[in-house]
């Protein structure tokens, strides 16, 4: 048959445009397919490990909490729900029952029981070369009753059992596989009854988890769930803009507008526990000796301008370490700014120091927090301008830690954040009775401090231990051997098409990811 | 060459244990590794408990000892940050990325250095010669870190030609080579370019040039073989500073390389970590150092080892 040159053009030209339609198509498929199913997450760190016992760091916990469950689980509002204990009791001042939760299986089809419940927390309790041992000493024994009920008991009356069992260090893992492979082959194949299991493990790059259709709670929305390492803040920020991650946490303040500005990405701040203090050295001789010379260092520090420089705004100033969703902080120490340089300069002349009289030193570390060297300069300048001569030495973290922090070499003031991964007023306050780890730093010791402490520790009306951790707080607040200056933000980038609240313990539960 | 060969190879070991020692040493004495692995506020009795469970309350002389009578078993330790894994498995896992990285980057570096050294040569101090200079310049000039956040810039987030960041694929190793590559081409074909200009005085090419020969073709062959001694010198020393530069590649890249492992472990004094990698690198440049003495008896007949 014979075929005009020009019918053959036209026939080609039409496949070829039909071709290209089938691969356009497939790739529009492609790809909505594979933004619905797969949700990537940028983190700062790689794991180490799958050891949920053994790794001390939010950021590894914030992958490890979608693998693993806990016996109670805090949701979005900071609240304790059922989790792997659908209920729970306490008999007696030592004794707690929890009742487990029925029908659950490991990720490898076997059955959760009472069994996996005593492996997993007696480990953490008695193990002591293990990170998360000293948040759980005070648990003694976990005793099965039977194959869904447990009793755990603890060394002396504990208020804070259900914190402790609902955080990091807390995840129930599978007595049958460990028994079977060890930690070793454990820490890199990990098994759990969480929403998402194993897949694989690229070091450094990339951990992938998929979703786990017979999780007690159903199967989650995002089928795919990753959780990419990239170390550089720009890289990070670069990769949430091209859409290349749904989620990138540790957002620069100075990033904020572009993000904002483009089409794939936005910004969320969420306040966290962690809090930048000061710690100061009342040793005699030293110039922060004089608790008015350490209360007009405080009243000389403008707060809300401090977290407008340093951190774009992005935090709240308080006057005591306390934040929202902390069991037992006082809250009126919340949103607190005492900035009165008058009255400084009054309190200063008061203690003997004329204008450019009084010398302080100022040590902080440089990169371990958002602005921390900035945060110390800026104090440096507000002490300047109520005539102190403050002095600045700003040292990488592992050399601040090393000769000062560590060392307990502080010499007047010292700059440290402090988080609370027990949600607990408590927990906030242990280190600074006489015999405490910053005994030696500040060189502060009141002895009604430590019996409030000491009475709150074990103190099982939650009333009364309230109030006596808020007199704990207002001594310290009056004494000022720290300082508290203002509760860090978190800067989260999320993708337009995702909803997403980040929650204040840091965790990146996918679970309740949805998208748009 | 075998005799020569041996004997270099013997030579390396006092090099490592004097690395070795070193390391040990300046780790040991540089800061105390169980502060940092514990929260701002963790209590003494955990900081003691860590400190005895990674054996660092010994004096330094036995942990010196323990750590020697280890190493002669090939084992490296255990590291502060992951427990319950082979330290050498650790540091290998990560080796092949950075091998990729350097080798991509060296392939980069030659692919420059090699053609623009010539044309430099060739067309001394005209136009192609002033050019093929600032760009060489322009390269060593511009620092690793930024060089890599500009290309991410412009490729992959404003461009979208490439991905940012990661090791998924070739199209992954493109801007990271090119990072690294950079760095090292400027030296490179400023080697290149003197190596040729030497021959390109000699008799024989100017001989070659006044009877009307392709001059340049007997240039560019007999001078690359003298350039080469001196070009293959100076890549076997750059290869240790591709080690170096890779850290910061790797780290602005998200490239899962030995160079990120190696920033990581020193900031939070992983020692164990640290003494591997050390030793690891040790190894490489002193192998690419003997490597290239033996490339010279290629390239230069005139070289013979006994």
């Amino acid at each position: 048959m014979h075929r005009s040159a020009h019918d053959t053009f036209r026939r080609s030209r039409r496949r070829a445009a039909r071709f290209a339609l089938a691969l356009l198509t497939a790739l529009a498929l492609g790809m909505s397919a594979h933004a619905q199913s797969t949700l990537t997450v940028a983190q700062t760190v790689d794991i180490p490990g799958f050891d949920p016992h053994d790794h001390g760091s939010t950021a590894v916990e914030a992958v490890l909490t979608n693998v693993f469950d806990y016996l109670l689980f805090r949701d979005a509002n900071g609240d304790i729900q059922p989790a792997l204990a659908t209920g729970y009791e306490q008999v007696d001042d030592l004794t707690w029952r929890f009742t487990l939760r029925e029908g659950v299986t490991w990720h490898d089809g076997e059955p959760f029981t009472a069994a996996d419940v005593e492996f997993s927390l007696e480990r953490v309790a008695k193990d002591d070369t293990l990170f998360e041992h000293d948040s759980f000493r005070q648990i003694v024994d976990v005793e099965v009753v039977n194959d869904h009920e447990v009793l755990l008991h603890t060394e002396g009356p504990d208020p804070v059992l259900l914190s402790r069992i609902s955080r990091k260090g807390a995840a129930i893992v599978p007595k049958h596989v460990i028994d079977a492979i060890g930690w070793d082959g454990f820490s890199v194949a990990p098994i759990g009854t969480g929403p998402y299991r194993f897949v694989e493990w690229l070091r450094d790059d990339r951990v992938v988890f998929e979703a786990f259709e017979g999780h007690w709670r159903g199967a989650p929305t995002f089928e795919r769930l990753v959780f990419r390492a990239v170390p550089e803040d720009a890289t990070r920020v670069g990769e949430l803009v091209t859409g290349n991650v749904d989620i990138a946490v540790n957002i620069p303040s100075q990033d904020v507008e572009r993000i904002q500005g483009s089409t794939e990405a936005g910004v969320v701040s969420q306040p966290t526990t962690r809090i930048m203090m000061l710690l100061l050295n009342t040793a005699d001789g030293k110039a922060t000796a004089d608790p008015r010379v350490r209360e007009a260092i405080e009243l000389a520090i403008d707060k809300e301008l401090l977290i407008d420089v340093v951190a774009g705004g992005f935090g709240v100033p308080v006057g005591a370490r306390v934040s929202p969703g902390v069991a037992a902080a006082p809250m009126k120490y919340y949103r607190q700014n005492a900035y009165d340089p008058e009255r400084a300069r009054e309190l200063l002349a008061e203690a003997g120091y004329g204008p450019g009289e009084l010398t302080v030193a100022l040590q902080g570390p440089d990169g371990r927090y958002p602005g921390d060297a900035d945060t110390l300069a800026v104090v440096q300048t507000m002490l300047q301008e109520i005539d102190v001569n403050a002095t600045l030495e700003t040292l990488e973290w592992s050399a601040y830690n090393g000769r000062i922090w560590g060392a307990d070499n502080v010499e007047n003031v010292a700059l440290i954040g402090l988080a609370n991964s027990l949600f607990d007023g408590w927990f906030a306050l242990r280190t600074l009775p006489c015999d405490g780890t910053y005994a030696k730093r500040t060189n502060w010791c009141n002895p009604t401090f430590d019996q409030l402490l000491a009475d709150a520790e074990f103190n099982l009306d939650l009333e009364e231990r309230a109030a006596q951790i808020e007199e704990a707080f207002d001594i310290v607040v009056n004494e000022r051997p720290m300082i508290a200056l203002f509760q860090i933000d978190a800067l989260v980038g999320v993708a337009n098409d995702i909803t997403w609240q980040p929650r204040p313990d840091e965790m990146i539960w996918a679970f309740d990811i949805q998208p748009n | 060459m075998t005799s020569y060969l041996a004997r270099r190879i013997v030579q390396m070991v006092p090099v490592l244990f004097g690395v070795v020692t070193i390391i040990f040493v300046l780790l040991r004495v540089s800061g105390d590794p169980v502060q940092l692995y514990l929260p701002e506020d963790a209590s003494v009795e955990q900081v003691e408990e860590l400190r005895r469970a990674l054996g660092l309350d010994r004096p330094l002389p036995v942990q010196y000892a323990l750590f020697l009578a280890d190493l002669a078993r090939g084992d490296f330790g255990e590291s502060l940050r992951y427990r319950n894994q082979n330290v050498l498995t650790i540091v290998l896992e990560r080796l092949p990325a950075t091998l990729e990285l350097a080798s991509a980057a060296l392939l980069v570096a030659v692919l420059i250095s090699l053609p623009l050294g010539i044309v430099a040569a060739l067309n001394r101090n005209r136009l192609p010669d002033a050019v093929a200079s600032a760009v060489a310049m322009l390269g060593r000039a511009m620092p690793n870190f930024w060089l890599g956040i500009m290309l991410i810039l412009a490729f992959a987030v404003h461009l979208r030609w490439l991905p940012v960041s990661g090791r998924d694929g070739f199209a992954n190793l493109v801007l990271p080579a090119l990072t690294l590559g950079t760095s090292i081409a400027a030296l490179l074909m400023r080697l290149m370019r003197s190596g040729m200009l030497e021959v390109m005085n000699q008799d024989y090419v100017r001989t070659a040039k006044a009877k009307g020969l392709r001059w340049r073709r007997v240039v560019v062959k007999h001078g690359l073989r003298n350039a080469l001694i001196g070009y293959v010198t100076v890549l076997g020393l750059e290869i240790a500073g591709l080690l170096a530069g890779a850290v910061v590649t790797e780290q602005v890249f998200a490239w899962p390389g030995i160079g990120r492992l190696a920033i990581q472990a020193i900031n939070s004094r992983d020692m164990a970590i640290v003494q591997a990698v050390v030793i690891l690198a040790a190894l490489v440049v002193m192998t690419a150092n003997l490597l290239v003495d033996l490339a010279y008896a290629l390239i230069d007949p005139r070289i013979r080892y006994g």
